[in-house]
């Protein structure tokens, strides 16, 4: 009687990774990963020491250099401003620089609030399902009804629009769409046989929850959520545009933009870098997201 | 046989090679089909059945594609036109897959999906010809009600219901071949047996050729006019059922005979003694109601109806019963994923169904199930050594360097290889899957495995290993298995003792022979007669089939719940449920035939 047969011995040796390490890996050996990650790496260094290395002040004013085109952009451009100096002569580059940094800073840290807050209470709500459901659906509901733009004036009219207040108004408007999304990839996971296999094998509901439902819908959902972060800098440059964003001179893309506007014919420079490093950091973090995810995709898919 | 036509052969298939790849799927398969014939093909997982059946349809999709060879449809060749191929598909060669609750659109109702497959290859026909014929043929297979079942959404049929409208669906184009590609295989017996027999009074009324795959010898042999081994891509042999039991020509179909497992006759046996001190489970009375809301309100379904019975430690129990009969309801209620309404369960005299949580969470480590669905009980994305330290972690056991030693020592202990340890279980096939998902059941050392239909999606060949591997696990670790299947043969080599479901109730409690040899309950008959063997039957179909399907376990008749399909039934049946009472030698059955008998003894 054949008793037992042991599976052949896995082909290459690389099996014996974990699986998360053969997931970097994979994305790591990807050309858009290192583009994204090179470009990623090279903004934030320069959002965080360029402007104090440099030396210029991102608020002095120097009327007589001002609207300086950028550099072989036009008439008069200097090497002293490399992307050129708004109506005030101040220089365009630190001032991006700087809006880069509290835009990233208002963006990722927004978009990890209402992730967070939306998965939760998403896991919540689907994984329970009954009256929890119901108490904490009605609560995203009445959040989704309220208009993001009255919710922003109403709390940021009354104090003051601090960077912590800002993130806390916009984390609040966005979390309902994740917690939708979360709740029904939830409610189909914890119907499949794996999560009754676990709950056998005595694994208690928070465990199911955080250690088994969770990392297995959180990774599209951050994917699609990283398409959030420029929405949300978008949002906040309407914010600013309406006042209520940070206030000037401190200079974020919001500002600068909505400076920029007025001089939109003789001056485009000044309304397009921010746009410009926008779409540089976006386009870098959608590489790595990309990558990463079709690594996910191959290494799960049997590869 | 149908000499005047030979001339005239339907389907004619010339060294057909079909390659994934660099691998080839099927290796110069040659055959000939006549009109009216039914064909079957047998082969185990991987020889290229269904690879085969797709090629007829024309509905092979990359990788796979055709490497040399020719399918001349009544002279034509299929695979040098393509265009002609799928001008076929559908309308002369029609297709019937297993799946038929994936075939069939959940939006729309079942008429309409029909009707529009019709027309969709015949758009000539007019709408309203198209439902009458629709109708018509939903009543040459035995759709009871067929005008108001037309109108009905696929959820509201039954599994063997959406089979037979997948049939229906198959046959309204007046196909001149039928592939049915494993469509019994997902259905219970009692329905497979009912199946078999409108596919043959469908072959001769409406003389259609049939091409019937199939993983199960003794299903292939009862379809078909002759069948024909498949195996590793090639064909083996073709002979006509009888001559092929009984004078296999290929050493394959040799050991696919012998190993095949019998109900009646010696054969593989891996009964243990039936043990019968110190029972490790116990049922008592338990039922359990479930609260659905239908079109006439709330109504209470009745899924397990005070059932009793008793585990002995070391013993196979079984638990045998259609779709519908209450086993997994029972194996929930067991496991304690969900507690009993009435009744009680002791397992080692401690009642699960009333346990805290925290109690059961500890009980936990001392039984556990096996679950049926190999794909989707693993968890997709964890590998195989994190899902085999899972429950150690749950139950914090060992440090970091223990649980893994332990999960490499039960890996290589169920078979499969530790290298694997880092790999995840995509790769795994599915015998390899319930490997693994055994040896993760096994790893906190319980008292007691319950296998829920462990081996149901598993081969002949891939059940055989896996049972003997049951049996080495159980010499080792003195465990206790609680068998839930749909399977008799299988039960049958396992089990000492058998519990027969009908509709939530335990009908008949028996000793594995005894059960087998002498039933107590006319249920029981009904499923041996249907049972798949290549045996002489102890039990005639035309004595026991049953007609129709179990009735609905919401508006339950009072009296005996078999009543409405009981060959045997009486007024009495009809007013009173009998109770599960002893036949003798720990034999008991629910049925009122044994009174009788026995005042007629005495």
């Amino acid at each position: 009687m054949s008793s037992i047969d042991i599976t052949a011995a896995p082909a290459e040796p690389l099996r014996e990774r974990k699986v998360s390490a053969r997931i970097w890996r994979l994305a790591f050996a990807s050309i858009e990963f290192r583009i994204g990650l090179a470009v990623l790496v090279l903004l934030i260094a320069a959002a965080v020491l360029y402007p104090s290395l440099s030396g210029i002040d991102p608020v002095k004013m120097n009327i007589k250099a001002k609207l300086t085109p950028p550099l072989f952009m036009g008439e008069g451009w200097a090497w002293s401003h490399p992307l050129g100096t708004d109506q005030l002569g101040r220089d365009m580059l630190v001032r991006a620089l700087v809006g880069l940094r509290y835009s990233l800073l208002i963006g990722v840290s927004t978009t990890v609030l209402m992730l967070l807050v939306g998965a939760l209470v998403g896991l919540f709500a689907g994984y329970f399902g009954g009256r929890t459901d119901m108490v904490l659906m009605r609560l995203t509901d009445a959040q989704l009804s309220i208009p993001m733009i009255i919710l922003a004036i109403t709390i940021l009219g009354v104090s003051r629009p601090t960077i912590p207040s800002i993130i806390l108004v916009l984390g609040l408007a966005g979390w309902p769409v994740y917690a939708r999304v979360m709740r029904s990839t939830a409610m189909s996971e914890r119907k499949k046989e794996y999560v009754r296999g676990a709950m056998v094998l005595g694994a208690t509901d928070w465990r199911i929850m955080f250690a088994l439902i969770l990392p297995l819908v959180l990774p599209p959902m951050a994917f699609v959520a990283v398409l959030d972060i420029a929405r949300m800098m978008i949002f906040e440059s309407v914010l600013g545009f309406l006042g209520l964003g940070v206030q000037p001179p401190t200079p974020t893309f919001g500002n600068i933009i909505a400076d920029g506007r007025k001089y939109l014919m003789n001056a485009w420079w000044i309304a397009t870098m921010p746009g410009v490093f926008m779409v540089l950091v976006l386009t870098s973090i959608n590489l790595m997201g990309a990558s990463l995810e079709r690594a996910r995709n191959a290494i799960y898919g049997g590869a | 046989m149908l000499d005047g036509i030979r001339n005239r052969t339907l389907l004619s298939v010339r060294n057909l090679s079909v390659a994934a790849g660099d691998r080839t799927i099927l290796d110069g398969v040659s055959f000939d089909l006549q009109p009216r014939q039914i064909l079957s093909v047998i082969g185990e997982s991987g020889s290229g059945k269904t690879v085969l059946a797709r090629t007829l349809a024309s509905w092979l999709s990359p990788p796979l594609r055709v490497a040399g060879g020719e399918v001349l449809f009544e002279g034509r060749d299929l695979l040098a036109d393509p265009a002609h191929a799928r001008s076929l598909a559908g309308r002369k060669i029609a297709y019937v897959g297993g799946n038929p609750a994936g075939a069939l659109d959940p939006t729309m109702t079942v008429g309409a999906q029909l009707v529009e497959k019709l027309r969709a290859v015949r758009p000539d026909i007019p709408a309203a010809k198209a439902r009458d014929k629709a109708i018509q043929l939903l009543k040459a297979v035995r759709i009871p009600a067929a005008e108001q079942r037309f109108h009905e959404y696929p959820f509201q049929y039954s599994g063997g219901m959406m089979q037979r409208a997948m049939i229906v669906d198959a046959l309204i184009s007046d196909p001149a071949l039928l592939v049915a590609d494993n469509i019994t295989q997902p259905l219970d017996v009692t329905v497979a047996a009912q199946i078999l027999k409108l596919m043959r009074e469908l072959n001769a009324e409406f003389s259609t050729a049939i091409l019937f795959i199939c993983s199960s010898l003794p299903v292939a042999c009862d379809a078909a006019d002759e069948v024909m081994v498949l195996h590793k891509g090639r064909v083996v042999e073709r002979q006509a059922p009888a001559a092929l039991t009984a004078l296999p020509q290929h050493a394959y179909t040799h050991a696919l005979i012998a190993e095949l497992p019998t109900l009646w006759q010696g054969g593989p046996d891996r009964r243990r003694a039936p043990a019968a001190e110190r029972p490790v489970m116990s049922v008592r009375g338990v039922s359990k109601a479930y609260e659905t809301r239908g079109k006439s309100g709330r109504a209470l379904v009745q899924a397990v109806r005070n059932v009793d019975f008793d585990v002995f430690s070391g013993d196979n129990f079984g638990i045998v019963g259609e779709s519908g009969c209450g086993k997994s309801s029972l194996m929930r209620l067991l496991t304690g994923l969900e507690r009993p309404d009435g009744g009680q369960i002791l397992f080692k005299g401690e009642d699960v169904g009333a346990a805290s949580p925290g109690r059961l969470r500890e009980l936990r480590r001392e039984f556990q199930l096996v679950l049926q669905d190999p794909y989707g009980s693993l968890p997709p994305q964890s590998s195989i050594g994190a899902i085999l330290e899972e429950p150690l972690k749950i139950h914090r056991i060992g440090s970091r360097a223990e649980r893994r030693d332990r999960a490499r020592a039960a890996m290589s202990e169920v078979g499969l290889h530790p290298g694997l340890y880092e790999s995840l279980p995509t790769g795994l096939s599915a015998g390899q899957r319930q490997r693994l998902n055994v040896a993760r059941a096994m790893i906190l050392e319980p008292d007691l495995l319950i296998m829920d239909e462990t081996l149901s999606a598993l081969d002949q060949t891939e059940q055989g290993k896996l049972l003997d591997l049951f049996e080495r696990l159980q010499a080792q670790h003195g465990f206790t298995y609680i068998f839930i299947s749909h399977d008799l043969t299988m039960v049958r080599q396992v089990c000492s003792r058998i519990a027969v479901m009908y509709l939530g109730e335990a009908v008949e409690v028996a000793p594995n022979g005894r059960l087998f040899f002498d039933p107590g309950h006319p249920y029981t008959r009904a499923l041996l007669s249907a049972a798949p063997t290549l045996e002489p039957r102890r039990y005639r179909p035309e004595d026991c089939l049953l007609e129709g399907e179990p009735p609905s376990p919401i508006d339950l008749p009072p009296g005996c719940a078999f009543a409405s399909r009981c060959p045997h039934v009486m007024d009495r049946c009809r007013r009173d449920n009998p109770a599960l009472l002893s036949r003798g030698d720990q034999a008991l059955a629910a049925c009122f035939l044994n009174e009788s008998k026995e005042a007629a003894h005495v």
